[in-house]
């Protein structure tokens, strides 16, 4: 096992450290509208942004609402993306569609509308640490 | 109401993308003149000039603020004004259609007469990456790229895959019909003086391309480039003084991120909303339904379409959100080949974006130019066949910037 330090790629989208990682959104006590990543304000045109939204962990299961793989390496300062790789979009129970990592590539797995669980995972590293970004992969 | 017109429009050839040398303020500099030479007008007669700021230089951090977004008054500052209000509009890929949007409007108010828009860009190569900016570290926009790997065409692709899954057709079939799109496009950028990319292509060497991210093949996504126009926009009595063939701004909406989009929006980590509307694209749709309802037509009143198309997914969308019918119907009329110039519905007979690559903030000029010429019959060898009286324009860009411009015969 290697000892060196698990950090999130971006601070603030998941809990981390944590057994068990959770994105990290908001919800607006007013009206109920949920935001990712968290936000100071109500996204919701109709509310009458009474008060901020408070911080909420949101589900860690949603389904595959599309995806696609990506063939081609990122340029810098994003080298660390190698083809290929598979990017989805979920929607979440709270309403929200956040795009992801999704954790396979092999497509005969990935399926419009299945189910997906959330994990947080090695996105690359580097002789300081080891980088952590949030994926999507097929339940079961 | 006043009535509004496109007096004249310039543009330039669409050049290769990320060369300094010429630059891309003698460029603009050029365009303009020569739109206002034209017409016999001179500086001292603009109430107002309004021009798209830049994606120069996109992806350095350090100084993307600064003279890129100020080419409103810097042209004003080159070629000479006695007050001229000044204006810069930034709406990513839309941005142009938005600077028409603003002058019209101005207009039609009756604040001023005489509007010169227009704009230059210089891509980017490569993916388009969002800039590492330290003061403006927004956590929905500024981190899918770092934290997902998601570039522009990743949403195109979930896009399309998405439409064929919610049509219950294959994979397969999207991508025919993209390839088919860019077949027919190629056929016009190759008539077109001004596109960059000359080369007509067949549907299978489209299919026989890179997959960059399935379903989108490599030549189905557009160039980057760097390109310049400008038009003059008046009031339609001072239009009719300086030209014979004034085009008549029927509407101009503009659109915008719409609560309850179910689909992703480009540059963004999510969409919200819980009552979410059942079919993707509201976003798009809407300035056209407003669009409509100003120039007081529906869909069927249209006779050509220009539909900004960064892929060749954009064209089929363009024509499901203009038409507003079952997409079969769109498939269909892509397939029997009705988008030609020959066709019922002409689209895209500029080439589009994927002839002449995208010069980002300023793409929409390339269609405006488009619509203009053709509706005046000077699209030479492009020139549709059938008789033209309205045109669409429809314009797309990332965070959620939409606009819909309609055209008309003003003789």
């Amino acid at each position: 096992m290697s000892d060196k330090k698990k950090v999130p790629i971006v601070e603030g989208l998941f809990t981390w450290p944590s057994d068990k990682p959770q994105l990290i959104g908001s919800k607006c006590s007013v009206c109920g509208s949920v935001q990712f990543p968290k936000s100071n304000a109500c996204d919701n045109p109709d509310c009458d942004h009474s008060k901020p939204p408070d911080e909420i962990l949101l589900s860690t299961e949603g389904t595959l609402y599309s995806y696609t793989i990506h063939q081609y390496d990122l340029r810098e300062p994003f080298s660390y993306y190698k083809a290929p790789y598979a990017i989805g979009a979920i929607e979440l129970p709270e309403g929200v569609n956040v795009v992801a990592r999704l954790a396979t590539t092999e497509e005969e797995r990935l399926k419009i509308g299945m189910r997906m669980r959330f994990k947080v995972d090695k996105l690359y590293e580097d002789k300081e640490a080891i980088y952590l970004t949030y994926f999507f992969e097929p339940e079961g | 109401m006043i009535e509004t017109a496109i007096a004249n429009i310039e543009i330039t050839d669409w050049i290769e993308a990320g060369r300094p040398i010429p630059s891309a303020m003698d460029r603009l500099t050029g365009v303009a003149v020569k739109t206002l030479r034209e017409t016999g007008l001179r500086p001292k007669d603009l109430d107002a000039i309004i021009i798209n700021t830049t994606a120069l230089p996109f992806d350095e951090g350090s100084y993307i603020t600064i003279s890129a977004q100020h080419l409103a008054h810097r042209l004003a500052d080159k070629i000479g004004t006695h007050g001229a209000r000044c204006m810069n509009v930034c709406a990513a890929c839309a941005s142009a259609g938005i600077a028409l949007a603003t002058a019209d409007a101005m207009i039609k108010a009756g604040l001023l007469k005489t509007v010169l828009i227009g704009g230059v860009d210089n891509s980017p190569r490569g993916f388009y990456f969002q800039g590492p900016s330290t003061l403006d570290a927004d956590l929905a926009v500024s981190y899918p790229h770092k934290a997902v790997g998601i570039t522009n065409p990743s949403y195109w692709a979930m896009w399309a895959r998405r439409r064929a899954h919610e049509m219950g057709k294959s994979i397969e079939d999207i991508k025919e019909l993209m390839a088919l799109v860019k077949e027919t496009q190629s056929q016009y950028g190759a008539r077109n003086p001004h596109a960059r990319y000359k080369k007509v292509f067949t549907a299978k060497e489209v299919l026989d391309s890179p997959i960059v991210c399935d379903p989108l093949h490599l030549y189905m996504i557009s160039a980057v480039s760097s390109g310049a126009g400008a038009a003059l926009i008046t009031d339609m009595e001072t239009a009719r003084k300086i030209t014979d063939k004034p085009v008549k701004i029927a509407a101009s909406a503009v659109g915008s991120p719409v609560y309850g989009e179910p689909s992703p929006r480009l540059i963004c980590f999510a969409t919200a909303g819980a009552k979410k509307a059942k079919k993707p694209f509201i976003e798009w749709r809407k300035p056209i339904e407003m669009a409509y309802k100003q120039a007081g037509i529906t869909a069927e009143d249209i006779d050509i379409l220009e539909g900004h198309d960064t892929s060749c997914f954009h064209t089929i969308n363009w024509i499901d959100q203009v038409k507003g019918w079952e997409r079969e119907e769109t498939d269909k009329l892509i397939r029997e080949g009705q988008i030609k110039h020959n066709g019922k519905f002409p689209v895209n007979l500029s080439g589009g974006t994927s002839a002449f690559g995208e010069s980002v903030m300023n793409q929409a000029l390339i269609m405006i130019y488009e619509l203009f010429r053709q509706l005046r019959g000077e699209a030479g060898e492009r020139q549709a066949s059938k008789e033209l009286k309205i045109g669409a324009c429809t314009v797309y860009g990332a965070y959620g910037s939409y606009g819909a411009i309609i055209l008309e015969k003003g003789w």
